[in-house]
């Protein structure tokens, strides 16, 4: 399918225009994504895990509010980094507009980011009780924090790529595949082989779902825009990123769900690990990719 | 009230008058542009035309940069204009990302973005954008869509068949008019652009905001 049709009748050919400007948001927010996914995504797994297998997480309070906790500085240290004026951070608090889902989601990151630094003294003071209290809060607000991303993304209304629903689903995938990714690797010998098995099970689902959505607005999303199809032309034939989609998608997503399957049938826990670190390494070049496809249409 | 702007593309010769203009009253560093006009060459030699679109900033009523914005630095003027508070701005480029239009930039010099404002400090001293005053063949028409009686509304109701916005489909009203655009004037898609391939100079992708 064609892209977008240049009429042989007319010929339009651009003859003269001002240089392009290159990529606006590069890797830096490929990591902001990247990082955050598995910051948030450790305290989903550790929810689970106290619930499917209390038994487990007894040693895993301090090192998942530690992970966390280092994985969203990571996020926060590169997001200010990609900003063209870093020291006036400040002024997102001091003059907020309250439309943009940066605002929203720097108020939302800093209270996360609080309360886990709460969880890490909590967890070292052994206050195991109060620790949980507090977790419930800290993974209910991890929700909309791995979720405003999505929002700032849609609210990119020149990015037709970039379409909410499937922003935000696959926000929440890629937490929930990097969290559990992390946290098979994170928990050793501290896990039993049924919580592996179970984070396992989360990290093959979420694969599945995040991959299916991909493919859904490969094939289907230039039926429905333009621009759409321009961008996916990126990653479609010779492409200058179809090496990398492709690479990605499989690393991320099909082979750890082969590897899922067959840890499973061979009760092996080395490769549910290779499955684990396959779809973190992975998981950045989805993002990367996802990003950068639509900023290289031209826009005028 | 509410400015805006209509450029008869029947009248644009390409002279860049205006984004000289614009240019020189704005201090627009080199590499950047706040209005710039695109050449496309239509048909095949010898039944060969050029056409010419002056490009700027479209002030839109439900602008997707003033939206995204996170410290209000882009924000409305009373006149509609959509202004820009460069001390404000932090650099996010997240308007960058929603416009469009590719009508914003950040600044190489002072890493904030930029974007045409109608040449708003000049609306309020009672003087026409620079543009409008440069232009040799009055191709660009700017005044008060709420006013009836002015000559841009009056253009607009003599050539209402014949009124263009760019990408309208992107719900984002702008307050910025074509007349005698066509599809391979005003839709970036319906034109070949050649990497590298130019009338004057090299279009080559230039990083964002310099050596960021």
């Amino acid at each position: 399918m064609a892209a977008h049709e240049i009429l042989a009748a007319t010929n339009a050919v651009v003859t003269l225009d001002v240089a392009l400007p290159g990529i606006v948001w590069p890797w830096f927010v490929t990591m902001n994504m990247w990082a955050k996914s598995i910051g948030t995504g450790v305290i989903f797994m550790l929810f689970v895990l106290m619930r499917m297998h209390p038994e487990s997480v007894k040693n895993l309070r301090l090192p998942t509010a530690i992970s966390a906790f280092v994985f969203i500085n990571i996020f926060l240290l590169f997001t200010l980094a990609d900003l063209h004026q870093p020291f006036r951070m400040w002024h997102i608090f001091f003059y907020p507009h309250l439309t943009s889902a940066i605002t929203i989601g720097s108020f939302m990151a800093s209270a996360f980011l609080g309360l886990l630094t709460l969880l890490v003294f909590l967890a070292w003071k052994k206050q195991d009780e109060t620790y949980d209290k507090v977790f419930l809060w800290v993974t209910i607000l991890a929700i909309p924090v791995t979720l405003y991303t999505a929002a700032l993304l849609a609210q990119c209304t020149a990015r037709e790529l970039w379409q909410m629903p499937a922003e935000s689903a696959q926000m929440i995938l890629a937490a929930t595949l990097s969290g559990s990714a992390f946290m098979i690797l994170l928990g050793g010998n501290k896990l039993t082989y049924e919580a592996k098995q179970t984070l396992g099970v989360v990290l093959g689902l979420s694969a599945l779902m995040a991959f299916i959505i991909y493919m859904s607005e490969y094939v289907f999303g230039p039926m429905k825009a333009e621009e759409i199809a321009a961008t996916l032309e990126y990653i479609k034939g010779d492409g200058p990123y179809t090496v990398m989609f492709w690479l990605a998608q499989w690393m991320t997503f099909i082979i750890p769900m082969g590897l899922i399957l067959l840890s499973r049938s061979s009760k092996s826990e080395a490769i549910l690990k290779l499955a684990a670190i396959l779809a973190l390494v992975g998981l950045f070049m989805v993002k990367h990719v996802w990003l950068i496809i639509p900023q290289l249409l031209p826009m005028s | 009230m509410q400015l805006g702007f209509l450029v008869d593309l029947h009248l644009c010769m390409g002279c860049k008058g205006c984004e000289i203009a614009c240019k020189v009253e704005n201090e627009v560093p080199l590499s950047t542009w706040r209005l710039r006009v695109k050449y496309v060459d239509v048909g095949t030699f010898p039944e060969t035309k050029r056409t010419f679109t002056p490009l700027r900033c479209n002030h839109c009523e439900n602008a997707p940069c003033e939206r995204i914005c996170p410290v209000s630095a882009l924000h409305y003027l009373d006149n509609g204009i959509v202004n820009i508070d460069k001390e404000r701005c932090i650099g996010c480029a997240g308007c960058v990302m929603a416009c469009p239009y590719g009508a914003i930039y950040i600044d190489p010099q002072t890493q904030t973005a930029d974007k045409c404002t109608y040449c708003a400090h000049r609306i309020a001293s009672s003087m026409m954008p620079a543009c409008v005053v440069a232009c040799p063949v009055e191709a660009n028409i700017f005044g008060d869509l709420d006013d009836a009686s002015s000559n841009i509304s009056k253009y607009i109701q003599v050539n209402q068949s014949n009124v263009q916005v760019r990408k309208p489909e992107k719900g984002t009203n702008p307050h910025h008019y074509y007349v005698g655009g066509g599809n391979v004037t005003l839709n970036p898609l319906a034109s070949h652009r050649v990497d590298g391939y130019s009338l004057f100079n090299k279009i080559t992708p230039l990083p964002v905001g310099g050596h960021h």
